[in-house]
């Protein structure tokens, strides 16, 4: 029988990895629940506030994208903008070669993974190291992050221990501790050799131009202290009025994130370094990048630029439990991922348009997203999208035979009155594929057909009113 | 056409359908306090509390911190002139180092440096370019003491946004670096500090 895209992932993936991501994704949703019940009256009440601020900066964002743009400007940060990834990675490109710079750090960010930077730069003959454990680990390995928050959450310590002795890091240790304190040796190298640092941002507030970083490692902050260069590539859509919002967004990020009241390092950058700053970087460069930003702004579903990578909605999607972040065949994966995914894929819509239908509908994503993204509503919308350019969708079970049914009483009656023979049928060994494939785990009840049609009339003394 | 050009022409397409814009929401401040904080009366005596809830160590005299640094048999400890009164002690007791270089990351093993403020409601540390003698004293070291001036506690988070320095990079601590990459184990001491440490004066 033909299967959607991720059901076939599904059934790949390794029983253990379903486990980890299974415990690690329901004790992060416990703890976010239980940290906002316990410092708030009403979480919930706080969530449409940074929705609306969140939808209030997208509405206006010519106003505050220039108004960012103007505040680093005036604090000696360089401006620059990009329609595509590919301008975008030319764009570092370029500053890196113009500084003869060879070596790059990198913290963790989204926008970059989703324009595959590190890729781009090592063909220029850059090397671009990342910095964040999880994201240094599937950098080795050549793999993806499986979650946006916890990018390994799909391997175990043995894997990484396996890698670690790979490169070079010594014996095979799959001691948590140890696999850590490698990685700080290995990295400070890293930090010094570097002539850049590369970052995202979290955040950029208009009125003053700081770039929100926020990160439990400290790795950003350590990419930053020893290079000449800053780079930071945001989306677009990452622009809110002022430091003001930040209250109410920062309280959000942290607790629906990791469970944390704030995470560990929050860094507001605005500018190059402090004249009487010995260590940080002498250049700031900003990249805004649109790709496809603007269409989905343009779109019916421009609610999911809201988003502000929290990952929440991954931990508590019973979808997303099951199948792990690869099945989602792209940068963004879970619920988040099924609405942005197709709308950043452009002319390939296609490709990923069997991600909004991976949902049960429950609305579990949109009742913990910080940001109040009414996900299930946008994923009904690229469905009803999908429908209308001729996508085609394997295991979806052909109903015209029930709208013929549903749709004419005649033969809805006679069917009810018919359908008790099916008790005395072999439906198991008729040669239709989804019944015998649904009737593989589970048993018909006996046949009750046209019951409610007889209760119904018998109602009020048999007159049917 | 330029890139910025092609950019706000598309956000311009995008938005002007629009019937009408989401107003600006009405931000009371305060509106995302955690509820408990009206229950603290003392804001010192609430940010040692909630630094030592993060992992953060706390010391309310030089004295203290001295002894403590002594205990762990630290090696070179980094303290900047600007601190040379404050920790007129510690020559003697601990290997005091005056200047901070690149070359050291590696050989300091504590440092302290004055922060610029800090926040009462999360527990967090606020350094600033201006306050900080050297970025990379206040994180390389395993421990770093950041010294915090009584008077510069905010209350909430809140209150340190609306009283943000004029400073190009500002940063916020609250606790020591940590990682839970690995199956999802708390591990401490990933990049920046293993002991985050405070000295409040």
């Amino acid at each position: 029988m033909a299967k959607q895209p991720i059901d076939t992932f599904v059934a790949e993936l390794p029983p253990t990895v379903q486990r980890a991501v299974h415990q690690s994704t329901a004790t992060t949703t416990e703890k976010r629940y239980r940290l906002l019940g316990d410092d708030y009256a009403d979480s919930d009440a706080l969530r449409k506030l940074a929705g609306a601020i969140r939808q209030h900066a997208l509405e206006h964002l010519d106003t505050y994208l220039a108004q960012a743009e103007e505040s680093l400007t005036a604090r000696g940060a360089k401006v620059h903008y990009a329609v595509t990834g590919e301008e975008a990675n030319r764009a570092v490109t370029e500053i890196l070669q113009s500084a003869g710079i060879t070596k790059v750090v990198k913290s963790k960010s989204m926008v970059t993974e989703e324009i595959h930077l590190n890729d781009y730069l090592a063909e220029h003959g850059i090397e671009s190291v990342e910095s964040d454990l999880g994201e240094y680990i599937v950098q080795i390995d050549g793999d993806h992050p499986s979650h946006i928050v916890r990018p390994i959450i799909h391997k175990t310590r043995g894997d990484i221990a396996r890698s670690f002795e790979r490169e070079g890091l010594g014996d095979y240790n799959d001691d948590p501790e140890t696999i850590t304190r490698r990685a700080r040796k290995l990295m400070r190298g890293k930090y010094l050799a570097a002539g850049a640092g590369i970052t995202g941002a979290n955040f950029v507030t208009a009125d003053t131009g700081r770039l929100v970083l926020v990160t439990n490692e400290g790795n950003s902050r350590f990419c930053l202290a020893p290079a000449k260069i800053h780079i930071a590539l945001v989306g677009i859509e990452k622009v809110v009025p002022s430091d003001a919002d930040l209250a109410v967004l920062l309280n959000l990020l942290g607790r629906s994130a990791t469970g944390q009241q704030l995470t560990v390092y929050t860094e507001f950058i605005n500018g190059p370094r402090h004249q009487n700053q010995p260590s940080g970087p002498e250049e700031m460069h900003v990249i805004f990048l649109d790709n496809r930003r603007t269409e989905v702004l343009a779109s019916d579903c421009k609610e999911i630029l809201r988003c502000i990578r929290c990952g929440a909605c991954l931990n508590v999607c019973p979808v997303y439990r099951q199948a792990s972040g690869h099945a989602y065949r792209s940068v963004y994966p879970g619920p988040v991922g099924a609405v942005l995914s197709p709308l950043l894929a452009g002319d390939k819509f296609k490709e990923l348009a069997d991600l909004p239908k991976a949902s049960s509908l429950c609305g579990a994503c949109n009742e913990v997203c910080p940001v109040d993204i009414p996900i299930p509503d946008l994923l009904l919308r690229l469905r009803r999208r999908a429908h209308d350019e001729h996508v085609p969708s394997p295991g979806t079970p052909p109903m015209e035979g029930f709208a013929l049914l549903g749709s004419h009483p005649l033969i809805w009656r006679a069917a009810m009155t018919f359908g008790a023979a099916k008790d005395y049928l072999p439906l198991d060994r008729l040669p239709v594929p989804y019944l015998r494939s649904w009737l593989k785990k589970r048993t018909l009840p006996k046949w009750r057909g046209g019951k409610f049609r007889s209760w119904m009339k018998s109602r009020h003394g048999g007159n049917g009113k | 056409m330029s890139a910025r050009e092609q950019i706000y022409a598309k956000i311009k397409t995008a938005l002007d359908p629009l019937p009408e814009r989401e107003p600006r929401p009405v931000v009371p401040r305060g509106v995302a306090d955690a509820q408990w904080l009206r229950d603290e009366a003392d804001d010192v005596a609430l940010f040692v509390k909630r630094a030592s809830a993060v992992g953060t160590k706390c010391f309310t005299s030089a004295g203290d911190c001295l002894s403590w640094l002594f205990e762990q048999q630290v090696g070179k400890v980094y303290v900047p002139d600007a601190l040379a009164d404050l920790t007129a002690k510690f020559d003697g007791i601990v290997q005091v180092v005056r200047q901070y270089s690149r070359g050291q990351v590696d050989e300091i093993d504590a440092a302290l440096t004055p922060a610029a403020g800090a926040i009462a409601e999360s527990g967090t540390i606020i350094l600033t370019d201006q306050s900080t003698p050297d970025r990379l004293a206040a994180l390389a070291p395993w421990t770093h003491i950041a010294v915090i001036r009584k008077e510069s506690v905010h209350r909430s988070i809140a209150d340190a946004l609306a009283a943000m320095p004029d400073d190009p990079n500002i940063i916020w601590i609250t606790g020591p670096s940590k990682t839970a990459d690995v199956e999802g184990i708390l591990i401490e001491g990933v990049h920046g500090p293993g002991v985050q440490g405070c000295l409040l004066v």
